[in-house]
């Protein structure tokens, strides 16, 4: 069954792993998480939101400094929502992803564990207000992010083994 | 009421647990410091940066002001002269242009704004004018490249190939480029592509200066040179591996290297096709999203 409530008028965009997204116009954003954890950012007075997905915990030196890491994309996020005049008092979090998807005997990694961790803690440090959130387990998710309304929608995604 | 056995014992299991959470602060920590140094490296690394791409920007420019302005001075005699005067500009040029895209790809891959954009290649057309366009610059070097494309059809075929060509070609030119840049003059360098198990792949070969082992793991680190002392020979900033790095990340695409020193490298890519792609638009992912069943949650 297909479904299309994404009307013509509002845009939409598929996220990829290690990118942001954030508009000052209303945008329907699909993304899949695995490990990986997606911060979707609203501000309700301006009724603008932002989402990253990033893969890893922390950057620390290695590569480019880009938002595939998660201490650099929520800085990111939020600073791009500054720059589309959004306070950080009136910004409000949602919290998805961090499966463990490939489980090992040893989860020695705990890569979706800690991919968590560091957004709560950087959320709660911040300040900002986490309104709703699923994390952990060991599914996957499918989430579909109304910047304009701020309304995530998720769907478990089910193991086919 | 407890005993104060009892007491004694709780408060034994509550002084150790303090101690196991504070090891763990400790740990916490001392990764914590490691990673500072890092950040403040990196930090140090990306000033230097700066003052060195100035150089590199505004020398080019330079020397192409310098150099169209006497071809426009030149007599019509001049013809050898002009013809050699536009080579260096356009020498100078390339060099240029393939810096900044790779800042400029940089830029856009720390700000999260880079997707894979994907089409079906002609990828022996996308290699052989990659080579072509080095041609100029590793003769100069009077190295020669050889291009081989390995594939079960025949070559006079042409050869589709799902990905983002773009992306690929950056990849590609900044492992010639280096290729080119740490060759021993004189030499071969070999490109070598070959199609299996729907993966793209892309050997180049260099008999150069080689890497040594240890180097290894932080060529892939921005603004990092291995040689970055102010005579050296090599101009170039650092970015270019770490682009080709972060590209093949967002491709889904690996790199391998296998190198000795003083006595080449060998870069090898692997791209995997990507399914569905066309030149429609991205619905490939797209299409996937479903949410007219009832089991979705809304947050």
């Amino acid at each position: 069954m297909k479904f299309s409530k994404t009307n013509t008028e509002i845009k939409t965009h598929y996220l990829y792993p290690a990118a942001l997204f954030a508009d000052t116009e209303p945008h329907i954003v699909d993304t899949i998480l695995g490990s990986c954890v997606a911060v979707c950012l609203y501000d309700p007075i301006k009724k603008i939101g932002g989402i990253n997905h990033y893969m890893l915990p922390f950057w620390n030196g290695n590569g480019l400094a880009s938002p595939k890491y998660g201490n650099i994309a929520i800085q990111k996020l939020i600073e791009k929502l500054h720059s589309f005049g959004c306070k950080t008092e009136n910004i409000q979090a949602k919290v998805f992803g961090g499966g463990e998807v490939i489980v090992t005997e040893i989860n020695l990694f705990k890569i979706g564990q800690r991919n968590i961790e560091i957004a709560l803690k950087t959320l709660s440090e911040l300040n900002i207000r986490i309104t709703g959130k699923s994390v952990g387990g060991n599914h996957g998710r499918k989430i579909r992010f109304n910047t304009e309304s701020g309304v995530v929608m998720m769907k478990l995604i089910q193991k086919s083994t | 009421m407890l005993s104060d056995k009892e007491l004694i014992e709780q408060l034994h299991a509550k002084l150790n647990e303090l101690k196991s959470s504070q090891k763990l602060i400790e740990r916490q920590q001392d990764e914590l410091k490691l990673v500072n140094e890092k950040l403040a490296e990196s930090e140090a690394l990306k000033s230097h940066f700066i003052s060195n791409i100035t150089n590199e920007i505004i020398n080019p420019f330079a020397s192409i002001l310098g150099l169209s302005k006497n071809i426009i001075a030149a007599k019509d005699s001049d013809i050898i002269k002009i013809k050699s005067m536009a080579e260096l500009i356009h020498s100078e040029a390339f060099e240029l242009d393939f810096q900044l895209k790779n800042i400029f790809t940089a830029a856009k891959i720390e700000a999260g704004e880079a997707c894979p954009d994907y089409v079906k290649t002609d990828i022996n057309l996308l290699l052989a004018s990659i080579i072509s366009a080095y041609k100029y610059k590793a003769e100069q070097k009077q190295l020669k490249i050889n291009f081989s494309f390995e594939l079960d059809k025949k070559l006079t075929e042409t050869i589709y190939f799902s990905t983002d060509p773009e992306k690929l070609k950056l990849i590609l030119s900044n492992l010639l480029s280096n290729s080119i840049k740490y060759s021993n003059a004189a030499n071969k360098i070999e490109v070598k592509g070959w199609i299996d198990n729907n993966k793209l792949n892309v050997a180049v070969k260099d008999r150069g200066i080689g890497i040594d082992k240890k180097n290894l793991e932080i060529i892939f680190d921005r603004f990092k040179r291995l040689d970055s002392s102010i005579n050296s020979i090599n101009p170039g900033h650092g970015l270019g591996l770490s682009v080709t790095k972060a590209l093949l990340d967002l491709l889904e695409g690996k790199i391998d290297i296998v190198s000795k020193r003083n006595l080449g490298s060998v870069f090898t890519i692997s791209i995997p096709q990507v399914e569905g792609a066309n030149t429609e638009d991205y619905a490939m992912d797209g299409n996937e999203f479903i949410f007219g069943d009832s089991d979705n949650e809304i947050f």
